[in-house]
């Protein structure tokens, strides 16, 4: 019953969601012609329209998020159980591998300095200098050249403004496949030698 | 509300400086030296320019979430027209007259084939993209860019404070106060500022 409640609910907010973006397109002149026609005249204080409009999305989509969100974690008599959106599917184990891609991951990856800086992501983005201090052993130019690689391999991205460095989606999953491997691996070691 | 009356005007100025356009956390706008610029006037007053030169676009399109970031930032080089809408502080300070050797740089032939340009972008701005009524920018700090884009259409950035509207051929991106929203071609992507997100997926059928 909760898993149906939590699917009306999710389309529910997928249609405010489209609302948004079509009101959004309208907005920024994505209109056909014939739109244009019925809309021709109408005052457009920029201004204005990008609070309101700014202010509507955040409000009305973030707060949709933030119940969602609350609603996907209920605790039942087996215990705090999680909703997730889709099964795993049979094909994913069987589907493409691009083996360069896959083989530029794991080279990024293959570098203890660059696991220690992914991990420091984990909790935020951050400054180059604030990775120093967490990791004082690698020296910054070497560090420099660890995040370059983990940049270009797209586990990590750099803000231009700001300069911060943060963990990518890609890069926490990988993150997380290391831990995996590694923890199954030593568990593995123990079963066979002890 | 009748539409306003904005006017291209037939001087040609010029950068005596490399200028920030704009800038705030999320992006910046720069042009170099000896960028051409046609003011755009409204009631006789300056309301933003058209500019030719060198220059450079940064914007942090990027969205955080708790599982990771999403998006890349957009760093592109300004070496073709743009439109702005918005002040520049003592302008009169920054700009010059622009000469034939400083059109000829920009690889014009004549005050003229400059001004042609200049009008074909401000007639896309203003009458294709229903631009010709807004009542844009001066009084409240805000700001807007037009950047002719590979389609031939126009690449949007409205910035005001701390909220931003960008809307690129791939990609729309509205932030404010660290909440973001950001639609790409697969994917649309809604943060709040607590890194709580939501991400709605396109899926594509068949062998797309």
């Amino acid at each position: 019953m909760v898993r149906i409640k939590l699917s009306e609910d999710l389309k529910e907010e997928m249609k405010k969601l489209r609302e948004e973006i079509t009101k959004l397109k309208e907005q920024l002149g994505e209109v056909t012609e014939r739109e244009h026609e019925k809309r021709h005249g109408i005052y457009i204080d920029v201004g204005n329209r990008i609070r309101d409009h700014v202010e509507d999305v955040m409000e009305s989509v973030t707060e949709g998020i933030q119940g969602e969100l609350e609603k996907s974690i209920f605790i039942g008599p087996g215990g705090v159980r999680i909703i997730r959106q889709r099964e795993p599917r049979e094909e994913d184990a069987e589907a493409e591998l691009n083996f360069p891609k896959a083989a530029e991951v794991m080279s990024a990856l293959g570098q203890e300095h660059r696991l220690k800086i992914l991990k420091a992501l984990i909790s935020g983005g951050k400054y180059i200098n604030e990775l120093q201090e967490k990791l004082s052993e690698i020296t910054t130019s070497t560090l420099s050249s660890h995040l370059k690689v983990l940049e270009e391999a797209g586990l990590v991205v750099q803000e231009k403004m700001r300069g911060r460095y943060l963990i990518t989606i890609p890069g926490r999953t990988a993150y997380k496949m290391a831990t995996r491997i590694t923890r199954f691996l030593e568990r593995g070691n123990q079963e066979c030698c002890h | 509300m009748l539409p306003l009356n904005y006017q291209l005007d037939n001087t040609i100025l010029k950068t005596m400086e490399a200028l920030t356009l704009w800038q705030t956390e999320k992006g910046t706008v720069e042009i170099g030296k000896n960028t051409l610029a046609v003011p755009i006037k409204l009631d006789d007053q300056r309301k933003g320019y058209i500019f030719h030169g060198h220059g450079k676009l940064l914007l942090d399109t990027i969205v955080e979430t708790q599982e990771g970031a999403l998006g890349k930032p957009v760093e592109s080089e300004l070496n073709e027209s743009f439109l702005m809408l918005g002040d520049i502080e003592e302008p009169q300070q920054h700009f010059g007259t622009a000469t034939k050797e400083d059109l000829k740089n920009m690889g014009y032939e004549s005050e003229q084939e400059f001004i042609d340009k200049a009008n074909n972008l401000f007639d896309q701005f203003f009458r294709r993209t229903r631009m010709h009524s807004l009542h844009c920018c001066g009084n409240n700090d805000g700001v807007i860019f037009a950047f002719p884009n590979e389609a031939g259409k126009l690449d949007i950035l409205i910035a005001k404070g701390s909220k931003l509207v960008y809307k690129a051929m791939n990609q729309v991106f509205v932030s404010k106060n660290g909440k973001v929203v950001l639609k790409t071609p697969t994917e649309v992507i809604v943060s709040g500022d607590n890194r709580k997100s939501l991400v709605i997926k396109r899926i594509f059928h068949g062998n797309h």
